[in-house]
């Protein structure tokens, strides 16, 4: 699993006339959390549909374990991420939405009923995805992205809607993941979650690099990673409130 | 494929819209066997008469039904964000489409076989030995018709999952298949002669029975195309959608 890596080579894409990344290039490395942080419109989410093969870059390319993603044949083994965890059908049994995502790669009902257990979804795992919480869902597309127990896991906002226990819980299943070897890639708004959790920082503004640094020297040159934060991104914040 | 296969077939089975669409198309049953009764208490007023055939009648209610289901097994994915995390787990678009197309080929062929075969077996059987026109054929002479029928409305389904792959859009992909199915036949009539007739027997609902060997309406003449050439052209139909629906797919950012 040490070579498990992501890499983004110039990545660029424009929507339109939008350029949502601009030549982005940098390197996730297994064994630690990787924050992903940058300004709402930077490009974070972008990014993680380019890496998934979702969207097609302009120019550049995403690759994961040296290969692009759509050349997988069973990328569920490899690769697991949450996106949005509003994308599911709402008339599914969160066990049989996970069991039909985990039958396209071949993983058993056993494993289905293991990551239910793990997020603590169990309890309803008979009930209708539509009815359950934000919470509720962000656990269930964790579980999605666990299935198929891969060596690089992307996870867009997870904590988001979560209760401070789930937020908890998040933090140490990332740490506990990352410590298993695994690379791993998390976006979040929350500087003070991601300074707990991250030991890596990749800052991104208006689609393009702004840092990529450890967790320890932000906060040894700032007072805080927000503050750092704060600082990097002053320049780069486009849809801000005015003061 | 299997895998992804099987997956498609769990992804069909767990959403109530398949029972409702089946369960639409599933009516001809009881509107066949009530008209049924209908044509039956006015032969018995006056003896012989020529009614239309049930499982004929009402064939454009399967038809529609179950192209809706067709639609919907791609169209839904696209109103709930589904498809992103389907194209995470089969990042081959094309194998996702065909694993589609395959489940929804299967189900609403064995679903028409089944509803046509229960609606023509209760006719004949509430008609009794009165002469209703349509019931004096043998099963022999009748099965082409019948599974040329059930075949339409599998082409139609696949027709309306591959207009779901190019629209995206329910609504949209559904007043296509609306379109393809009411709106054109009527449209084609304005056309002027010889071409009115020529481009009729192209269309959807006029390919059954030619493909049973049948006239078509009057007004239209006798089909043009010989029954293996109608069948052709039914086949053609799911197979451009789809293929079209495939490289938009396959475009398209997700
Ligand atoms: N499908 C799309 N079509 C057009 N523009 C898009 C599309 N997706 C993203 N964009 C644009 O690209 C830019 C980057 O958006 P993105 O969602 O990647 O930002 P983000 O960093 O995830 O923001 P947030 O923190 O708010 O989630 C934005 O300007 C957005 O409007
Ligand atoms: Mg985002």
């Amino acid at each position: 699993m040490l070579d498990a890596v992501i890499e983004l080579h110039q990545l660029t894409k424009h929507y339109g006339g939008t350029l949502a990344v601009d030549d982005l290039s940098f390197k996730v490395e297994p064994g630690h959390v990787t924050g992903f942080l940058g300004p709402n419109g930077a490009g974070k989410s972008t990014t993680m549909r380019l890496i998934l093969g979702l969207d097609a870059p302009t120019s550049g390319q995403a690759l994961v374990n040296g290969r692009r993603y759509a050349t997988l044949s069973r990328p569920m083994h490899e690769v697991g991420a949450l996106l949005d965890a509003g994308a599911v059908h709402g008339g599914r049994s969160a066990y049989n939405h996970l069991l039909c995502l985990a039958r396209t790669n071949d993983i058993s009902a056993t494993r289905v009923a293991e990551a239910l257990e793990q997020v603590g979804l169990s309890g309803v795992a008979r009930k209708r995805v539509g009815g359950f919480s934000l919470g509720m869902k962000q656990r269930l597309g964790i579980a999605a992205a666990l299935l198929g127990d891969p060596g690089v896991l992307m996870f867009d906002e997870p904590v988001n809607g979560l209760d401070p226990d789930g937020v908890r819980w998040i933090r140490d299943l990332m740490r506990s993941l990352a410590a298993e070897g695994r690379t791993i890639l998390l976006s979040s708004h929350l500087m003070s979650e991601m300074a707990l959790t991250a030991e890596r920082i990749v800052i991104i503004g208006r689609g393009k690099l702004i840092a990529e640094s450890t967790v320890a020297e932000l906060t040894a040159r700032y007072p805080s990673l927000e503050d750092a934060y704060m600082a990097l991104t002053a320049d780069s914040v486009q849809y801000g409130a005015a003061r | 494929m299997k895998a992804v296969f099987s997956s498609e077939w769990l992804k069909l089975r767990s959403v109530t819209s398949t029972y409702h669409t089946i369960g639409t198309a599933a009516l001809m049953v009881a509107l066949g066997a009530a008209w049924t009764f209908y044509v039956s208490g006015l032969a018995d007023e006056r003896g012989s008469l020529r009614a239309a055939a049930p499982e004929e009648g009402f064939l454009p209610l399967v038809q529609i039904s179950l192209a809706v289901l067709g639609v919907l097994a791609i169209t839904n994915e696209y109103a709930t964000g589904m498809i992103r995390t389907s194209l995470i787990t089969v990042p081959k678009r094309g194998t996702l489409l065909l694993a589609k197309a395959g489940i929804v080929g299967l189900t609403t062929f064995v679903a028409a076989n089944a509803i046509l075969l229960v609606t023509y077996s209760a006719s004949r059987l509430i008609a009794s030995d009165r002469h209703l026109g349509f019931n004096g054929t043998s099963f022999a002479d009748d099965l082409p018709k019948l599974l040329a029928s059930a075949l339409s409305v599998t082409a139609l389904a696949l027709v309306g999952l591959g207009l779901g792959a190019a629209i995206c859009s329910t609504a949209g992909a559904i007043v296509s298949v609306v379109a393809l199915l009411f709106v054109l036949p009527g449209v084609v009539n304005y056309l002027p002669p010889p071409w009115n007739t020529r481009v009729a027997t192209l269309l959807l609902p006029n390919l059954v029975p030619q493909i049973a060997d049948e006239r078509l309406s009057t007004r239209l003449g006798d089909g043009f195309l010989p029954p293996w050439a109608a069948l052709a052209v039914l086949i053609a139909y799911p197979i451009v959608t789809l293929t079209i629906g495939y490289f938009l797919l396959r475009r398209r950012d997700a």
